[in-house]
This record gives C-alpha cells, sequence and structure tokens, in this order.
C-alpha cells in the first residue's frame, strides 16, 4: 500500500489554481521525485500535504489515514516532515537548538540526544558550528541543517523542497549523495527539484508537473530516455 | 542633591522602573509572536490590580452592582497577587479567542486587530466602572499582615525612607523577570515561542501548534500585565477604573524605547522611563507623565530602532 497517496487533488492560490486533479502515490522506501517549472505547482503540492494550504478538492492519505483535513503539527506528528524552500533555518538561534526543535513532537530525551549525534556524523560541519546561530552557516550548511532538521522527527516520510536551489555544483552533489544515504537507511523521500537530471538520476520514480497537472510519470531512469522529458526538462 | 535625595530617587525609580519592565514585557511577548500591539493591556493591568483587591479585601467594591456581595473569605496578599495576575492571565487568553483569532483566521489587516482591541480595552474598562464603581482604591494596610510600612537608615546623617511595599515591588519583578528569562531561553515551551516568533510557517513544519503558542503567549502577557496592575496598587492605589490608561501608553513608550519586539529592550526601557521620572524635580511632578514621551522623543531622533532594537533594515 501507498504510504502517500494524493488522489484527484486540487488547490487554489487565492482566486487561481495552483494543481489540478493531481494523482500521486509515494510507496515506502521509494525516493520519488516531482520535477516541473517554476510556478508548475511543485511547491504548492508539498505544502498542502503539510497541511500549510487547505485542499479545494481531493484527498490526501498517509500511512492510511486521511489527512485532507489536519492540522500542520498533527502531520509532522503523524510522520511527515518537510525541509522547506529556501531552507528556512531558524536564524536566530544556534545549530543546536534548531535540531532540538526538529524533535519538538519527540518526548524520548534519549534517542534525541543519539540522532543529534547521528546527524553530526552525517554532518559533521554542522558539530563545528553546533553553537553558532543557524544564520551565520553557508547556503549548503542551511541546507544540510534544514534537512538534519527534517530528519530529527524521524519521519516516515521525508519532503524536501529544492535541496539544491543556489549551492553550488559540489555542495548539490554532496547534497544527493546524503539524500541517497538516507533512502538507504529507509527513509522514504518525496523530493521537489529544478535540477530534473539530478533529481531523476537519484530517484525511482518521477512525476513531471505542468501547470498543475502531471503530464508524464514513471520510473525515473526510463523517463530520462523519454524523447519529450529530455526535451522539455532535460535541455534536449 | 544630596547623597540621600539621590539615593532614595534611585531607589524609587528602579523599583516602579521594574513594574514598568515586566508590564512592557506584556506587550513584547504578543508584539513579538503576532506582530501587533494589543491596545487591551493597559485595561489588562486594571483589571488585575481589581482582581487581587477582591480576593485580599474580600469584597468587590464600595460602589456599583457587586457593592452589596462580599467575598467569604479573605486570601492571604501574596496568594492574591498570583490569583489575581492567573485571573488576567486567562482573560488574555479570552482576548486572544474572541477579539483577535477570528481577524486572523479570516486574514484581516493587522489594523484591524489593534482597533478590535481597543474595542475589548474599552468594554472592559465600563464593565468595572458598572460592577464595582469609578472610586479610587487603596489596599488597607492590614492586608500585607505584619510587615513594616518602611525601612529607614541614614546615609553621611542624613535619612532614607525606602518604603518596604518599593523594596517587595522590586523583589517580585526581579523574580519574575529571571523566570521569563529562564522560560524563554531554556525550555521547551520558550524554544518553540521564539521559533514561532521568527517564522510561523517554519514552526508549524516542526511540529509546534502555533494556535497554542498564542495562546500561551496572551497567557504570560496578561500574567504581567495583570501583576504590574496589582503592584502599581499596592503602591499608588487603584485610581478607577480608567487606571490602566495611563500605563497602557506609559508601556507602549517603553517598548518603543526599548526597541520593538526585544525583551531586554522592554527591561531596560522600563528602567530608563522609571528613573527618568523619579529624578524630576518635585516641583515639576505635575510634568511627570511628560517625561516618558519627552524621553521617548529624544531616543527616537538619535535611534530610530530603540535602544536595544534591532536595526529595522534586516539582511534577508
Amino acid at each position: 500500500m501507498a504510504l502517500l497517496e494524493l488522489k484527484n487533488l486540487s488547490i487554489n492560490y487565492g482566486a487561481i489554481q495552483a494543481v489540478r486533479c493531481l494523482d500521486l502515490e509515494v510507496n515506502t522506501g521509494e525516493v520519488v521525485t516531482l520535477i516541473g517549472a517554476n510556478g508548475a505547482g511543485k511547491s504548492t503540492t508539498l505544502r498542502a500535504v503539510s497541511r500549510l494550504l487547505k485542499v479545494r478538492e481531493g484527498s490526501i492519505h498517509f500511512d492510511g489515514r486521511e489527512i485532507t483535513r489536519q492540522a500542520p503539527d498533527a502531520v509532522v506528528r503523524m510522520g511527515i516532515a518537510q525541509s522547506p524552500e529556501g531552507r528556512q533555518v531558524l536564524a536566530r538561534q544556534s545549530v543546536l537548538d534548531n535540531l532540538e526543535l526538529g524533535a519538538y513532537v519527540r518526548k524520548d530525551r534519549a534517542g534525541i540526544k543519539s540522532d543529534i549525534a547521528k546527524m553530526f556524523q552525517l554532518f559533521p560541519r554542522l558539530e563545528e558550528r553546533k553553537q553558532q546561530s543557524a544564520g551565520t552557516l553557508s547556503g549548503g550548511e542551511q541546507q544540510m541543517l534544514a534537512i538534519a532538521r527534517a530528519m530529527m522527527s524521524r519521519p516516515k516520510l521525508l519532503m524536501l523542497d529544492e535541496p539544491s536551489l543556489g549551492l553550488a555544483p559540489l555542495i548539490v552533489l554532496e547534497i544527493f549523495s546524503i539524500i541517497r544515504n538516507l533512502n538507504a537507511e529507509g527513509t522514504t523521500i518525496l523530493l521537489v527539484e529544478q535540477n530534473a537530471k539530478l533529481a531523476m538520476q537519484h530517484s525511482h520514480r518521477t512525476y513531471v508537473l505542468e501547470a498543475g497537472q502531471i503530464t508524464f510519470s514513471g520510473l525515473s531512469h526510463e523517463l530520462l530516455l523519454d524523447e519529450r522529458v529530455l526535451q522539455a526538462y532535460l535541455g534536449g | 542633591m544630596t547623597t540621600a535625595q539621590f539615593l532614595q530617587n534611585l531607589l524609587n525609580g528602579i523599583s516602579i522602573g521594574s513594574v514598568y519592565a515586566i508590564f512592557a514585557l506584556g506587550y513584547t511577548l504578543v508584539f513579538s509572536i503576532l506582530g501587533i500591539i494589543n491596545f487591551a493591556h493597559g485595561a489588562i493591568f486594571t483589571l488585575g490590580a481589581y482582581f487581587t483587591y477582591t480576593l485580599a479585601v474580600g469584597q468587590f467594591g464600595i460602589n456599583g452592582l457587586l457593592s452589596g456581595l462580599n467575598l467569604d473569605l479573605q486570601v492571604p496578599f501574596a496568594l492574591s497577587l498570583l490569583i489575581g495576575a492567573v485571573l488576567a492571565g486567562l482573560v488574555g487568553v479570552l482576548l486572544e479567542r474572541l477579539a483577535f483569532k477570528p481577524l486572523r483566521t479570516r486574514g484581516a489587516d493587522s489594523l484591524l486587530a489593534l482597533v478590535s482591541s481597543l474595542g475589548v480595552a474599552l468594554v472592559i474598562v465600563n464593565a468595572i466602572q458598572y460592577l464595582v464603581g469609578a472610586e479610587i482604591y487603596t489596599f488597607p494596610s492590614q492586608v500585607y499582615g505584619d510587615i513594616k510600612p518602611a525601612i529607614m537608615f541614614e546615609i553621611s546623617g542624613q535619612p532614607v525612607v525606602v518604603r518596604t511595599v518599593q523594596v517587595i515591588i522590586f523583589a517580585v519583578c526581579m523574580v519574575i523577570l529571571a523566570l521569563l528569562g529562564y522560560v524563554i531561553s531554556f525550555t521547551r515551551i520558550g524554544k518553540a515561542l521564539q521559533a514561532v516568533a521568527e517564522n510561523q510557517t517554519t514552526a508549524s513544519l516542526l511540529g509546534i501548534s502555533v494556535d497554542r503558542i498564542i495562546l500561551v503567549t496572551f497567557f504570560m502577557s496578561g500574567f504581567l500585565g495583570g501583576l504590574a496592575g496589582t503592584l502599581v496598587g499596592t503602591s499608588f492605589g487603584i485610581a478607577g477604573p480608567y487606571f490602566g490608561v495611563t500605563y497602557g501608553l506609559k508601556g507602549l513608550a517603553v517598548i518603543v524605547l526599548g526597541g520593538l519586539g526585544s525583551i531586554p529592550g522592554a527591561v531596560l526601557g522600563g528602567i530608563v522611563i522609571g528613573l527618568a521620572e523619579a529624578f524630576v524635580p518635585p516641583d515639576y511632578s505635575a510634568y511627570k507623565e511628560a517625561v516618558a514621551f519627552a524621553f521617548l522623543f529624544i531616543v527616537l531622533l538619535v535611534r530610530p530602532q530603540g535602544l536595544l532594537g534591532r536595526s529595522l533594515i534586516q539582511k534577508v
């Protein structure tokens, strides 16, 4: 059964219909990527799953339960974490505080502590800067912090919104190898990216979103060879 | 000015200044979370004083609708102070639910929230007048128990008189400030509060219930307001239902002076204005109220963001 299932989802942004009749599934253990041009509705979809936006029509099911009308904090407690676009670290608070706030929904002090140690293992640069306020980190470090913070809630589903945005090519590769590692360790991932090729190379399945609608979907390695996708998103 | 006089003014200033500080923090907390000024804060200040009075004295009022009613008990003053503040905090919660939340969920302009809170302030003030009358209330000295009314000592041969109530006020304010600082900086709820203040969307993505944090904030704000009301009431008496209006305005001067949204700023601003008032010469004491605003005016000319405020232009 699918871990996340969006059925016939429509979302409005004011008077504009941002997403129309969208069907999407993420199965346990997968990395699924959602690609598309700027304004196609990718972030809107993630924001709706995180319950930051009202759903006009359709439904969202997660882990066997309908969450279409749940509150944002409730879905985090159920196991959905998001690293939002633009990273959105809490700039005034320390790296450590950011991580601790990532575990806000958890009560197991010992588990939180060992998870922070684990994150520092995964992102050694965050450990070096753990007392620094997050606003002083570089873009790449902030992205790492945003991912680590999202992982601190021990999510069943990790949603990443444009993790490569504005980062140097080497850092982008580092971020993608981290995504692969997290998945190998058992985290299911829904990835939104403009860097289509890299995202598809690091995912099992891909959905292509155009003006709020899914136009193509399938196995990533197959779509990577698809003439139409190639032309539109992979620079021919 | 003799040393003794100087010391006297200093003590007076710090004592009242610390009350301004905790009162102004009530504004600051709400402002840092919602970005609005709660104009009902002065009315909650008044309510806190009346709550404590009723509990400590055991009667509702000399005049007004409830004047005949008496409580069968007289709660010890320290406990009355605490319960009064808690009740004021609950009024803060009610205020959020009735005056702010409905507007917020409809995405109304924050100017409307301001007008809405002004309306609530008027309702509270008029309700007080209707229920317990417009008289000036002073706490009868027996409610404090066997505490000496004043501490006297000499400095270079001149007597200095410190009213005990001022020492107690200062001590209470310091305890509250320390407690508040601890809660905000070191506890889970405090860190969540900081997260909500910085970015509500991010806070919800971390599983923080923004709605609950807003309620907690209004409770703390009301608690501080109510406590300040009682403390001023014990020092100068409760000057009728409009008692909180002047303090409400002065509190605004304090937070703007200290820097909007800054917690250390509110504390510093409170103490500075308290001291400035205390050093107004007795002959000019009628102009005491103007001092806060004159001070504010001068500071804003030099530092528009306030003493400890972040610069308004921030790096994005």
